[in-house]
């Protein structure tokens, strides 16, 4: 028999499209409506056109949070899915306390990023922070750092927190990806004498191409909105050195109060997220029409 | 493949003992890589246990003897930790079991009922998904105060329970698509109508999902620190993310109660982790397949 559709549909998705539309459809537009304006809190502001976007270009803070925001993005789908997949190949070989081990990799990912900040934090104090102690045990002293006002090594200190709590989840999408590798077609590449490097390159990396594209999706997904982690362990000190684009509108919109240009700040940064996303959607189905 | 077959069965018994040797160093490896890993976890731990007096002579990592349960009882007597603990309750149980909700009435109706358009309703709300929180901010918190729910409780219960529609509604529709089609035709053939068909003969077969993705839903809204740090104010309506900073300020040196509170503020969502890990990595995994 055929199903015949139903007016229900309808009736079951009011009350989500309403609550969607008033929590991210309304205040979205409103935003792009008001990244056009003035505004400055008080008032109703008038509107200036591409004053804002203007003011941009010639807004040092601005083009520091532009870059910073890319290098961010880079770094956090690298590093974590690098370390995550280095992992996942490893614990796939394994099968004593695998499980154990798995868990203890995963538990950041069960931690507020307000908590991982404010350790790393402490792991990063100039006087008494661990990776100093560490450094000074092992008789690298004069590598001792202050790690966080330091504008040179701040925010790679910060991303280094950031992989340290996202890496579980590039391991347990790969080791969902590994269990479909063919372990015929390994072993008889195995056999055909290829080593274990080669048969990583043309077998198991080929093989796990959608978990990359997951791996990837969701890391963009999440550099491009963290906040938090930048927020409590360098407020985007030292000099505003490592805030991201996401922290400056923040900052803009509410500790300035200007919330024409803070409205400005997160239109420029949801349209670099659906730039950076759409590239990397494009990109990949490309790729999946031509190999 | 026919050097298999030459091979002697003594090569093969050393090949064999190489491999079972190198599995061994394999797993210590990791084992020694896991205790580091965790070091940042203990060391929370272990402040949390440690006298102020013990942190101000000796520093913040430095070993002792003397562990001590003050700071636990401090962060209840002096601190409003209390009242942080309860705030994020009051916050995240409404606001998971909401999203959900919302989220498998549209993930249902647009995976299984499908009416015209469907497809592009799903569209939008996926949408959300790459929507950075920041271009929300100023219009919400306008909105907020305009209905006198700012610095309550309720700007966080709304804003999570619709910007987690995006989230809830692809893992329900992704799962409900994998869903047998002829239940809801047995179901129709009955005479039984749309809602009581999801009611007594869907929801029961979707416990899994529902679980998967409350432990995760609770976890990312548990956890949360922008909302609550822009649409509250009084320390008496701050949740315990934001609470754990506010303690820097009031006593600007009381790491064993700020880590304390960190700690406390960690116990619900890695009992869940622990508890449900299963579920946790299968929401991840299951919101993480495209769609």
């Amino acid at each position: 028999m055929t199903i015949r559709r139903t007016w229900w549909a309808w009736g079951f998705l009011a009350a989500p499209l309403l609550a969607y539309g008033i929590t991210v459809v309304w205040p979205a537009l409103y935003s792009f409506a008001h990244g056009f304006t003035d505004w400055q809190a008080v008032g109703g502001g008038e509107f200036v056109g591409l004053e804002q976007f203007r003011r941009m270009t010639a807004d040092p803070s601005f083009l520091r949070a532009l870059r910073n925001t890319l290098i961010w993005t880079v770094l956090a789908v690298v590093v974590p899915t690098i370390a995550g997949l280095a992992l996942a190949l490893a614990l796939n070989r394994v099968t004593r306390f695998a499980k154990l081990i798995k868990s203890i990799f995963f538990l950041p990912l069960a931690l507020s990023l307000v908590v991982v900040g404010q350790v790393w934090f402490w792991i990063y104090r100039p006087e008494d922070g661990l990776l100093n102690l560490v450094l000074g045990a092992v008789g690298l002293e004069s590598w001792g750092h202050a790690w966080l006002s330091d504008p040179d090594t701040a925010l790679w200190a910060v991303m280094i927190a950031w992989g340290w709590q996202q890496v579980a989840l590039a391991m347990v999408i790969f080791l969902a990806g590994l269990t479909s590798v063919s372990r015929d077609l390994t072993e008889a590449a195995h056999m055909d004498g290829a080593g274990a490097w080669a048969r990583l390159r043309a077998v198991v990396l080929p093989a796990l191409r959608p978990s990359f594209v997951v791996v990837t999706s969701l890391s963009l997904i999440n550099a491009l909105k963290s906040f938090d982690i930048v927020y409590v362990m360098t407020g985007g000190g030292p000099f505003r050195q490592t805030e991201t684009l996401a922290v400056l509108a923040y900052r803009v919109s509410f500790k300035t109060y200007d919330f024409g240009y803070g409205s400005a700040v997160s239109v420029v940064l949801f349209v670099v997220s659906v730039v950076i996303i759409g590239l990397f959607f494009a990109w990949n189905s490309w790729k999946d029409r031509h190999v | 493949m026919s050097e298999i077959a030459l091979t002697r069965p003594a090569e093969t018994a050393i090949a064999g003992e190489r491999s079972r040797a190198s599995k061994a160093s394999l797993v210590a490896l990791l084992l020694a890589f896991a205790v580091v890993f965790l070091v940042p976890c203990l060391g929370v731990l272990y402040t949390s246990l440690k006298s102020d007096a013990e942190i101000a002579a000796n520093g913040l990592w430095a070993p002792t003897g003397n562990l001590t349960l003050d700071n636990y009882l401090q962060a209840f007597s002096v601190g409003s930790t209390g009242r942080y603990l309860l705030n994020s309750v009051l916050v995240t149980v409404p606001a998971t079991a909401v999203s959900v909700a919302l989220g498998t009435l549209a993930g249902y109706a647009i995976a299984v009922l499908r009416p015209r358009a469907g497809e592009f309703i799903g569209f939008v709300l996926l949408a959300g998904l790459f929507v950075p929180p920041q271009i929300l901010l100023i219009p919400l918190f306008q909105g907020f105060n305009a209905t006198g729910m700012y610095d309550t409780l309720w700007p966080m219960i709304i804003v999570h329970s619709g910007y987690g529609i995006s989230l809830c509604t692809l893992v329900m529709r992704n799962f409900f698509r994998s869903l047998p089609i002829e239940l809801r035709a047995a179901g129709l053939v009955d005479g039984a109508s749309e809602p009581r068909i999801l009611a007594s003969i869907v929801l029961p077969m979707t416990r899994p999902a529902l679980a998967a993705l409350a432990t995760l839903q609770f976890t990312f809204i548990w956890n949360d620190f922008l909302y609550p740090l822009v649409f509250t104010r009084s320390d008496t309506m701050r949740t315990v993310m934001v609470g754990i900073l506010q303690q820097q300020g009031q006593f600007s040196v009381a790491y064993g109660v700020q880590a304390a509170l960190a700690v406390l503020a960690s116990l619900p969502t890695v009992a869940i982790f622990i508890a449900f890990q299963k579920h946790f990595i299968a929401g991840l995994t299951t919101g993480a397949v495209k769609g």
